[in-house]
């Protein structure tokens, strides 16, 4: 059957969300399918996979949006918004245009009558006002449970508008748990609307699909770029900044990679089976050893070996003496990682660059992708504990407590309230990719573990909202195994 | 009917309700809604006010149901229970309001009763139906303060020095907590002490006192019409936070002729004055005259056409309310004061919160120079040379803690703002 694009229900990866424990137990257990699928019976707010979607497409050059939801759900557009106006600034752009978002602000009549004139009309507004060469639409919770009939409305539409491509995504809400089916979502449209429709077209030998998550920033992606340049790879870097042009483009890739595990993977697969088109599936390129790996990858598909490992020996040594006083720097600290499932792996071992100790991570995921991750930190880090958690802050801070790491990377709101020094990798505004930007993010963080003050201070007032009796509980209480 | 709005400045009645809610201190809304809708209503709501999030709970650490396919099937009546007795396990809070989003809404959950078990037991827990597709965020913000007025304001004495203050909506207003600040401070200066539930440190206590006050004062062109929180039934409507000199003694003034202080309010009226034009003394001839135009809530709106027109001698040139102003008698109400200006001429004013109708409306005067607006009117700025002051929700560009655009204070540092050396 084909894939339908929801993460947690793929047969061959037996995905989990709500574990937690030990690593070295969680390594040896998955394998016997042990973990068990779960629930938390109390919980803190997910991401759900429209937000997923909407980051992934909001920066889409030549394109318009709509979003087929109550006002509310156009909520991230902003905060993507924001990335791809910042993006533009950093492209030496000074004209600050604004993502085309119109949302078809669906009130309770609708909720009740239904909504399809009313996306009708905003797709026919969309053209009217910007004459996009796409429009994506973004459906919700509440499209989804009326049952609005968004692909027959958009193929109606688009008979009468022949000179953009409609390009419906079903990325309702209560369908995932886990927020990067978001992004299969979008792959998925793309494939059915524009790719399906079209001849592949001749394939470029240098070329590379490049596939960056959103929060990837734009440094990082010119970093990337840049690399691939280096050792004579061409990048077709998508979906941040792209255009129509640049998704047509896809199927005529000698080869694809991706940046984060979790990012177009499933779509990479379906390039393979389409086009022949071979994919590396590695790690985030953040820490030295990862960014070998993600280039090595990306290299071999690609007849660019040698090349590849005369460029890794010459920007390692390059570092090397930056990577030695960071290292003197940071060597001995122990660190608890969080954030998404990309950047969590991948930090795991970056921080092995700088002779940092692993003791805690949360990841929002494990499933058999991710196995081989956890061996691999297994066998550098030995035993740490593993929260499966897409952040779950009231776990979180319970583990901080505990484990007391000498550092925090992840999104640092609430370790921040602990005093404890916090830092991340991911930074969709700045440096942390690649072995130039490896530099910067070292300083990042040994800059935070030498002068923690602001964090200490704020600790003596600021407030969490759990109970003292809370810290002193099972942080996984709440995980019920599902019968 | 609502309508398609682009870009729209805005998020849904529970990302409004919960703004509402959690900035009160030691509140913690509790969502009974689909997986996305914490993010959702923090980055629609909170985070693009003034860039700051509620310090209790934000984005992924408001407590949620997530509600899956499973819930949206079969219910997710149990799904709440359950997760309730985790909540009231290890949160701590003084109230707890259940919140509900679009999928609950849809499938018609009955939160209430639920919620009721828990109340029973001695919980401080109600519920507030807040689906998003109700309304935008004034909605959410108006069913909060409703919730807030029906559980739990008391019944007690009036104190005839007590009021509150009510209409600034938390993060909505990128100035609420300063403006809240200012308008205290010379609230005070009359010798009142004020409710707002959301400075000051306040929190519970002071919505259940709410009952004992004299007066509600409403800084807002339309909202809260049919809601009394004083006992006394008593309201004086402003239509926003008042800004610069002669607005600001023209509230001071109706508020002291309501609690009987007319003295003490004339007294301060000219220290603050003597005040304000020591410094405006210093700065004749900074800045010379522009034309502007200026896009944002009503609310805003209407403080900073008056205060650039009567006392800057700016002239408006055209004024977008991005709110959606449902009533007549609402949207005539900020026209006049719009266009009841001391000497000036009024600009043309525009109800729209679509952001090719505002560019559109924009577009029509050339002249204009300044614009002062909202984050989404930066492009329109940038590709038309005009003077840019963001001062409008949404807001993603500039931080503000307390800087206040209210009274005397607010002047200045709005007219630090504007200014501009080209």
């Amino acid at each position: 059957m084909a894939y339908n694009g929801i993460r947690e229900q793929r047969q061959d990866t037996e995905t989990i969300n709500d574990w937690g424990g030990s690593s070295l137990a969680a390594a040896r257990d998955f394998p016997q399918k042990c973990l068990g699928r779960a629930d938390r019976s109390f919980s803190q707010g997910l991401q759900c996979q429209q937000i997923n979607s909407v980051m992934a497409l909001l920066s889409m050059e030549d394109a318009a949006f709509v979003v087929h939801s109550p006002l509310g759900c156009a909520g991230c557009c902003s905060m993507a918004n924001d990335w791809y106006r910042v993006g533009q600034i950093y492209r030496g752009s000074m004209a600050l245009k604004n993502a085309r978002v119109l949302v078809t602000n669906m009130d309770e009549r609708d909720v009740v009558l239904g909504a399809e004139q009313k996306l009708a009309k905003a797709l026919r507004l969309a053209w009217e006002r910007y004459k996009p060469k796409v429009i994506f639409i973004f459906t919700s919770c509440a499209s989804g449970i009326i049952a609005d009939d968004v692909d027959s409305v958009a193929q109606e539409v688009n008979a009468e508008l022949p000179d953009t491509v409609i390009v419906p995504i079903h990325c309702e809400g209560f369908k995932s748990k886990v927020c990067a089916s978001g992004y299969d979502a979008a792959f998925l449209a793309i494939t059915k609307y524009v790719l399906e429709k079209e001849d592949a077209g001749e394939t470029i030998p240098n070329l590379l699909n490049v596939f960056g998550p959103p929060t990837v920033s734009t440094v990082d992606q010119m970093e990337v770029e840049r690399m691939l340049g280096e050792i004579g790879i061409e990048a077709n870097y998508l979906p941040f900044y792209a255009s129509l042009e640049k998704i047509r483009r896809i199927p005529r890739a000698a080869a694809s990679s991706a940046i984060c595990k979790v990012f177009a993977d499933e779509f990479m697969k379906d390039l393979e089976r389409r086009y022949n088109i071979p994919y590396s599936h590695t790690i985030m390129p953040i820490g030295t050893r990862n960014t070998d790996r993600w280039l090595r990858g990306a290299a071999k598909l690609m007849g660019k070996e040698q090349e590849a490992e005369a460029y890794i020996a010459r920007e390692r040594e390059a570092i090397a003496p930056l990577m030695a006083d960071l290292r003197r720097r940071l060597e001995g600290k122990t660190v608890f990682i969080t954030g998404g499932t990309g950047r969590t792996f991948a930090a795991g071992a970056l921080v092995d660059d700088f002779g940092m100790k692993l003791i805690g991570m949360q990841t929002p995921t494990y499933d058999k992708n991710i196995q081989e991750d956890v061996e691999r930190l297994n066998a550098i880090h030995g035993d740490f504990v593993l929260d499966v958690a897409n952040m779950m802050p009231f776990e979180q801070v319970n583990l901080l407590r505990k484990l007391k790491p000498d550092v925090f990377i992840g999104v640092p709101i609430w370790a921040a309230r602990l005093g404890l020094p916090t830092t991340h990798v991911l930074d969709i505004k700045r440096p942390t990719m690649g072995y130039r930007n490896l530099v910067y993010l070292g300083q990042k963080i040994a800059a935070q573990v030498e002068n923690p003050g602001y964090n200490k201070r704020i600790a003596q007032y600021a407030t969490l909202p759990y109970k003292e009796s809370w810290y002193d509980s099972d942080p996984f209480k709440y995980i019920v195994k599902e019968g | 009917m609502s309508e398609i709005l682009e870009n729209p400045h805005g998020n849904c009645a529970l990302g409004g309700a919960n703004a509402t809610l959690s900035a009160i201190r030691r509140v913690i809304p509790l969502y009974h809604s689909g997986p996305g809708c914490c993010m959702q209503t923090t980055a629609g709501e909170a985070s693009q006010g003034s860039l700051r999030l509620p310090p209790y709970t934000a984005y992924t650490a408001i407590p949620c149901t997530n509600m899956l396919e499973r819930e949206v099937v079969f219910g997710g009546e149990r799904k709440l229970d359950a997760f309730l007795q985790g909540a009231l396990e290890i949160l701590d809070a003084d109230a707890f309001f259940v919140l509900t989003g679009c999928t609950a809404g849809i499938i018609g959950d009955d939160v209430q009763s639920v919620v009721a078990k828990y109340r029973e037991q001695g919980h401080p827990i109600w519920a507030v139906e807040t689906p998003g597709f109700l309304g935008e965020s004034y909605r959410g913000y108006e069913l909060a303060m409703n919730a807030l007025r029906q559980n739990l304001v008391e019944e007690r004495p009036t104190e005839p020095d007590l009021v509150n203050l009510l209409g600034i909506v938390p993060y909505h207003d990128p100035y609420w907590e300063g403006n809240f600040e200012e308008l205290v401070r010379l609230l005070e200066a009359l010798g009142l002490r004020v409710n707002t539930f959301f400075s000051h440190f306040q929190g519970v206590e002071n919505v259940k006192n709410a009952g004992a006050a004299a007066l509600d004062i409403v800084v807002h062109p339309w909202l809260l019409k049919s809601l009394r929180y004083a006992g006394t039934g008593e309201v004086l409507r402003f239509p926003g936070v008042p800004l610069g000199a002669a607005d600001s003694a023209a509230f001071l003034r109706q508020v002291a002729e309501r609690t009987g202080r007319l003295q003490q309010a004339e007294a301060w009226i000219e220290k603050e004055n003597r005040w304000f034009y020591h410094y405006l003394e210093t700065g004749i001839a900074l800045q010379s005259w522009r034309k502007f135009s200026v896009v944002g809530e009503s609310t805003n709106v209407i403080p900073i056409v008056r205060f650039l027109s009567n006392e800057y001698s700016f002239s408006p040139e055209v004024a977008v309310c991005t709110d959606v102003v449902f009533r007549q008698e609402d949207k005539a109400y900020i026209t006049k004061a719009l266009t009841d200006l001391d000497y000036g001429s009024a600009p043309e004013i525009v109800f729209t919160g679509d952001q090719w109708e505002i560019n559109q409306a924009l577009a029509r005067h050339p002249e204009s120079h300044v614009l002062i607006g909202s984050t989404n009117e930066h492009e329109f700025a940038m590709s038309h040379m005009m003077q840019f002051v963001c001062a409008c929700y949404p807001n993603t560009e500039r931080l503000i803690y307390n800087r206040s655009l209210a009274g005397w204070r607010g002047a200045l540092t709005f007219m630090e703002d504007v200014y501009s050396n080209l």
